[in-house]
């Protein structure tokens, strides 16, 4: 065993079925815990909730992105075929009434730059794409994405001490609990 | 998490709509309704104006339209809700199937549509029929009832001119539009498929709340009636499509015979669609607010009602831009009649509005989460719906009138547009008849049976639903 310092994750637990992992959340919540996340191979229904989770502000990116598309879509069609190079196409007016003729490009950018901001607003918003993560140093953690439920809890939570949480986890039901440690 | 509904929330017997409240508004709405007919029949009957004849006609038309939008998208959400095999909504099932039950006794308030007297302000094509017919000298159902003797210019099947005096008539007032078409327009044909859509639907809509009622008093409830249901709305759809469908032709499109749209149909399913999930919103939230529904219906379920009203909402956007884009920028003279007559003048406005108010701002207004589940909001974006549903309805029939009726009157100038009080009256008059039975009929079926299915197997199901 090497001298040098491994820097300290934090506590993994097993939880053996879906419903304790709910209850479990439940109570990690009701515990005040802010840096612990619950792994599961499979959704479980009502698990936002009983974690405490706050709703996502990935909407209001994308409200704001598809705005950015509509009025990109709207300034492209509007600039050249109106103000620069009015096109007149079987006798219809060339001005602001000619908007129904752009809104194709309009609903296209609005689609596109609203599609963009969900797929990468919603991967900086969960840190990704990112090459590690500490808890695979956890020989046990690999079973998560086969059939293992696991409530993690991190050393840099506030509440975190290396006594007191261990028995908070078995308490609520955790077993296999293990304290990670970062891989050298 | 609430708690969770388990059988010994529903009552053995279902729960039954008895508010004196209810009462109440079906005497006023029967009331009401007898009076608008009674004023109707004043209209028509007891004094000389055609213009206000002619303009309450397509008044009329325009409520009953309204109206019917309404009942067949009660059909449309019973049949999907059983071909779909869902469990999420089961609790509001019954207001689907007593809305869609509405379908049927709307019948009854068609029947006007079937004299000649009336026909004649709406669709010219029939009185041109009627003239060419009375000029050769032959019967009005010519044509149709020699399909198969005598001689057939144009060969073809149904309703085929079979008759050389109507062919060559048709082709002296310059009718060539009319006589290409007759195989489908002609008198015979039209009544045989005025009755159909309202047997043929009404008979499915019946069929599929009756298996549904029979299960609330089924001493041994099962699956049965429930597997029956889905699949006999598997047939019960394709009827359903062809009755909207052409029903929407027939009494809508053909006000300007010369005029089609292959996407008519669809715009008029997506305004059905829409609003007729907006109704029922409406309605489950008002039973809620009475004392009703309290242990099966959740914000879930206003979740899920809402997301489906803010699909088709969506939906009608698209459907209408696509039928206006490609026929408004096409250019082909008989295409575009349609869209200039309301893309000209006052109309504009009226489009501009739906532009806005039947798409952006239903659209954003619907987009968040928060306030599908907020029942005061619900309320009043529902009722909004309803009303803009209205306008876009307004929109489909009401231009029509001005223009046909001043020809049709020899009026010389075109009168009728809008601000006159010889219109907007009788569409007051025409929407409160209408709308008026309508309600009578909706309350009646909803106080007749029990408010959901109780002894539904998937009702806990749909009364615990989380999404």
């Amino acid at each position: 065993m090497s001298k040098s310092v491994k820097k300290v994750y934090g506590y993994l637990a097993e939880i053996e079925t879906p419903s304790k992992l709910w209850k479990a959340c439940e109570k990690c919540r009701d515990a005040g815990f802010k840096k612990w996340d619950a792994f599961s191979s499979f959704p479980v229904h009502g698990l936002d909730k009983a974690m405490g989770l706050k709703k996502s502000i990935l909407p209001y990116l994308v409200f704001f992105g598809g705005l950015t598309g509509i009025t990109t879509g709207f300034l492209l069609a509007y600039i050249t075929q109106v103000q620069i190079y009015p096109t007149v196409v079987q006798a219809k007016p060339a001005n602001i009434f000619t908007v129904a003729a752009f809104f194709p490009i309009m609903f296209e950018l609005t689609i596109l730059l609203s599609g963009f901001t969900t797929l990468f607003g919603l991967l900086g918003l969960m840190g990704l794409p990112r090459l590690n993560h500490p808890l695979f140093a956890s020989k046990q953690f690999k079973r998560v994405t086969d059939d293992g439920l696991y409530i993690a809890i991190e050393a840099r939570d506030p509440k975190f001490s290396p006594e007191a949480t261990k028995a908070f986890l078995e308490e609520i039901g955790g077993y296999n609990i293990e304290l990670v440690e970062d891989d050298e | 998490m609430g708690h969770f509904v388990t059988s010994a929330n529903i009552p053995v017997d279902g729960e039954k709509l008895t508010h004196p409240l209810v009462k109440t508004l079906k005497l006023v709405s029967a009331a009401v309704a007898v009076i608008g007919l009674g004023v109707g029949a004043f209209i028509w009957f007891g004094q000389e104006d055609e213009v206000v004849k002619g303009s309450y006609t397509y008044s009329y038309l325009f409520g009953f339209t309204f109206f019917l939008t309404l009942a067949i998208g009660g059909c449309f959400w019973t049949l999907l809700h059983n071909v779909s095999n869902s469990g999420w909504g089961t609790s509001v099932r019954r207001i689907f199937e007593n809305l869609g039950f509405v379908f049927p006794f709307m019948f009854i308030l068609m029947i006007p549509f079937f004299f000649p007297d009336f026909q004649k302000y709406l669709w010219e094509w029939l009185t041109i029929f009627n003239d060419v017919t009375a000029a050769e000298g032959v019967s009005r159902y010519a044509g149709t009832l020699t399909l198969f003797g005598a001689e057939v210019p144009h060969g073809g099947f149904y309703g085929t001119v079979g008759n050389s005096e109507l062919h060559y008539g048709l082709m002296d007032k310059h009718e060539a539009i009319l006589d290409t078409k007759s195989w489908y327009m002609n008198p015979v044909a039209w009544y045989i498929r005025a009755v159909f859509y309202f047997a043929s639907l009404g008979f499915v809509i019946w069929h599929m709340r009756n298996l549904s009622v029979k299960q609330d008093t089924d001493p041994n409830p099962g699956v049965k009636n429930l597997f029956t249901a889905r699949a006999h709305a598997s047939w019960g759809l394709p009827i359903f499509g062809v009755a909207l469908t052409f029903w929407a032709f027939d009494f809508v499109m053909a006000l300007d015979y010369k005029w089609f749209s292959t996407m008519w149909g669809v715009y008029f399913f997506a305004g059905c669609a829409m609003s007729s999930m907006a109704l029922i919103i409406l309605t489950v939230i008002t039973l809620r607010r009475l004392g009703y529904l309290k242990h099966v219906v959740s914000t879930e379920h206003f979740h899920l009602m809402g997301k489906l009203n803010f699909a088709f909402v969506v939906f009608w956007a698209y459907i209408t831009f696509s039928q206006f884009f490609l026929y408004w920028y096409a250019n082909v003279t008989e295409e575009t009649s349609y869209y200039l007559l309301r893309n000209t003048e006052g109309w504009n406005i009226v489009s501009i509005c739906l532009v806005f108010g039947h798409f952006a701002l239903p659209m954003l207004g619907l987009i968040r989460q928060d306030v599908k589940k907020n029942m005061t909001y619900m309320t009043v974006m529902t009722i909004y719906l309803l009303t803009i549903h209205m306008v876009d309805v307004y929109h489909m029939i009401i231009p029509e009138r001005a223009p046909s009726l001043s020809l049709i009157l020899g009026l010389g100038d075109i009168q009728l547009w809008f601000g006159e009080f010889k219109s907007w009256g009788c569409d007051i008059l025409g929407f409160i008849t209408i709308g008026a039975a309508f309600v009578f009929f909706y309350l009646n079926n909803l106080t007749s049976v029990a408010l959901y299915p109780h002894r539904d197997p998937r009702i806990l199901e749909s009364a615990n639903v989380h999404n």
